[in-house]
């Protein structure tokens, strides 16, 4: 065999065990992460308990609830909720006006109470003025409680009045 | 009689090494030529295009204006240019000027380098011998000129790597111009002017155009997925790419053992192709498996770049106008790699851009990390896309500070170590479909490689 043909050879060795070794090795499967679809029900979320942990499960929920009825994923969501222009964007990009926003999102709170309701984490006796609380909230407070679940409570407190007080106390 | 160095040898060898380096010295200062002019991707290409562009028209005009007047006068000229462009790019505060200044660079450029082929001849005593050294050293200044600039613009700025031009273009110059008075070059000269220029060398410099647009991918996008999407420094990138030159003086070793220039030509197209299409499948986002392929990119480059060169110039006369018909194919083969290659990666960062922000984003909602932080953690990222609109996200310092609750610091910094391989793994595969076109184009060049023996034109 001749020089020539042994680099020629060689080369068309290395080329190729470099090209399979690295195929084998996962270089030709790549896969981002697939998000979820909001419509469909995931796990309860660990929360810090009480109060608290009760407004943290509601908000992830809602935004959920929120992205489902809007058709986009609640990642695109919860970006388009941080800021006025993010807001803006989101709301030319998916052809999405604030009061159809503001809909979304009660519609999500109340299913996000229906649902902690129904998975006992919640009163009924809590659950009903909350939900009444919520469903006719404006824009800004609905994405203020979307973004921070603690004020979900105060805003009940608000509601309620001096009855808000007992909401700990009917917390399971 | 030993071989002592001659002067005028590593004046006309600097020359041409220092206006070829110039071809990819800037690939790891375009990021930040990128930030500091303000530009867009596409525009920041043009800082490389538009001197390879006007290097690839100018370089046979250069080459017959050079015999013309007198390759030791043109050189000379060539050079002074070189470096008052060079000067005019290292005090350009706009795209605009520093483009106008690159293609100046490249007129001087192509005058020097086409010249400097002439004057060869004379200073090494053989034709063969002067479009060794001339090809070497342009293989030479290709491939070091990425690291280079890239420890120039880290340890001082990328304004640094046009303003050190100067200063070496004009140490290269002043030898030459010892040339341009010399009595017997003017008198050998008149007698080549004579010459009848004979029909370039088409499939090698066909070949040539292929492997250089395959070569140029591999420097510009193996830099931009080091410091875009990797987030290296440039000096760090240039240390990861540095591989590429010392493995090209492996491969001129190698290319020393093997007197067939087909066979060169051939082994250096496949290991081109085979370290890209290995770039092209990288299966995790870790500088050391970037390590095997551009040792194979290296080799490939130094023995097909010379092994075709050496083809398209042996035996054809004038060997200034040749070597101009190689430069031009080289560089026109950098402009085709780069144009049509940039809407390629362009368009593919956009799609991952959008992938990693939505898997960033579900990474950190579906984290264990408390909801209340994870949403803020969330639209802190949506804040800093706004302001980072169509550029490679860096997410990083989004987490800071970190909580102050040490289980809930550990479950955030988990989290950010999870997003950030996403991101990686976004970027690496960004540049996938890119480096897998330069792989086939690489692969290609064997077509021309192996007409070059059968038809001789």
């Amino acid at each position: 065999m001749t020089r020539a043909r042994i680099l020629v050879a060689a080369a068309l060795i290395a080329a190729v065990a470099l090209v399979g070794i690295y195929a084998a090795a996962g270089g030709a499967s790549y896969e981002p992460v697939k998000v979820q679809n909001p419509c469909k029900s995931r796990p309860p979320e660990e929360t810090s308990g009480g109060l608290e942990g009760v407004a943290e499960e509601i908000t992830l929920s809602a935004l959920d609830g929120a992205a489902c009825r809007l058709g986009v994923t609640r990642e695109r969501l919860a970006r388009a909720l941080a800021t006025t222009e993010a807001r803006e964007k989101f709301g030319e990009e998916f052809h999405i006006d604030d009061e159809r926003l503001a809909k979304a999102i009660r519609a999500g709170l109340v299913r996000a109470i229906d649902d902690a309701e129904e998975r006992g984490k919640l009163s009924g006796i809590i659950a009903g003025p909350l939900r009444g609380a919520v469903e006719h909230i404006p824009l800004a407070q609905a994405i203020e409680l979307v973004q921070d679940g603690k004020n979900l409570f105060s805003t009940a407190e608000t509601i309620l009045g001096p009855l808000g007080d007992l909401l700990n106390e009917f917390l399971p | 009689m030993g071989d002592r160095p001659n002067p005028r040898v590593w004046a006309l060898a600097l020359a041409v090494g220092v206006v070829l380096a110039d071809s990819s010295i800037v690939v790891l200062a375009l990021p930040d030529i990128y930030r500091d002019l303000d530009t867009t991707v596409f525009g920041v290409t043009w800082v490389l295009v538009s001197f390879n562009l006007v290097m690839a028209l100018a370089a046979v005009p250069a080459a017959m204006v050079a015999r013309r007047v007198g390759p030791g006068r043109s050189a000379a000229v060539g050079l002074a240019i070189f470096a008052g462009a060079g000067l005019a790019c290292g005090l350009s505060d706009n795209l605009e000027t520093l483009l106008i200044a690159r293609s100046i660079q490249a007129i001087g450029g192509a005058v020097a380098v086409t010249a400097a082929l002439e004057l060869l001849p004379i200073a090494v005593g053989s034709e063969r011998r002067a479009g060794v050294v001339w090809a070497s050293a342009g293989a030479t200044g290709a491939a070091l000129g990425p690291a280079i600039g890239g420890i120039l613009t880290q340890l001082v700025s990328w304004q640094s790597i046009f303003l050190l031009q100067v200063p070496v273009a004009l140490a290269a110059a002043a030898p030459i111009l010892a040339i341009a008075r010399d009595e017997m070059s003017t008198r050998v000269i008149e007698a080549e002017v004579g010459r009848p220029v004979g029909r370039p060398h088409l499939w090698a410099n066909v070949a040539l155009a292929m492997v250089s647009a395959a070569i140029a991918a591999a420097l510009f996008l193996l830099v931009l997925l080091l410091i875009e999407g990797w987030l290296l420094s440039p000096i760090g990138a240039a240390l990861v790419v540095s591989v590429m030159p010392l493995a090209a003086l492996l491969g001129s070793r190698i290319g020393a053992w093997v007197a067939d220039a087909r066979a060169r030509a051939a082994a250096g197209a496949l290991l081109l192709a085979g370290g890209l299409g290995g770039l092209a499948l990288l299966p995790k986002a870790t500088v050391w498996l970037t390590i095997p392929p551009q040792i194979l990119i290296g080799i490939g480059l130094s023995l097909v770049l010379s092994a075709l060169t050496e083809t398209a110039l042996a035996g054809r006369a004038p060997q200034a106008i040749h070597g101009g018909w190689t430069i031009s194919s080289r560089h026109a083969g950098v402009v085709i790699g780069l144009l049509a290659l940039t809407p390629v990666f362009t368009h593919d960062i956009a799609v991952q851009q959008k992938n990693a922000i939505n898997s960033g984003t579900s990474v950190i909602l579906d984290s264990p990390v408390r909801p209340l932080v994870k949403i803020g953690l969330a639209e802190k990222i949506a804040e800093h896309l706004e302001t980072e609109d169509g550029k490679v996200p860096n997410l990083g310092h989004v987490f800071d500070p970190l909580p102050e609750d040490e289980g809930e610091r550990a479950e955030v910094v988990q989290m950010r170590e999870e997003l950030q391989d996403q991101l990686n793994a976004g970027a690496t595969h960004a540049f996938s479909p890119s480096f897998g076109i330069a792989a086939l184009i690489g692969l290609l060049a064997l077509l021309p490689i192996g007409l070059a023996r059968r038809i001789e034109l």
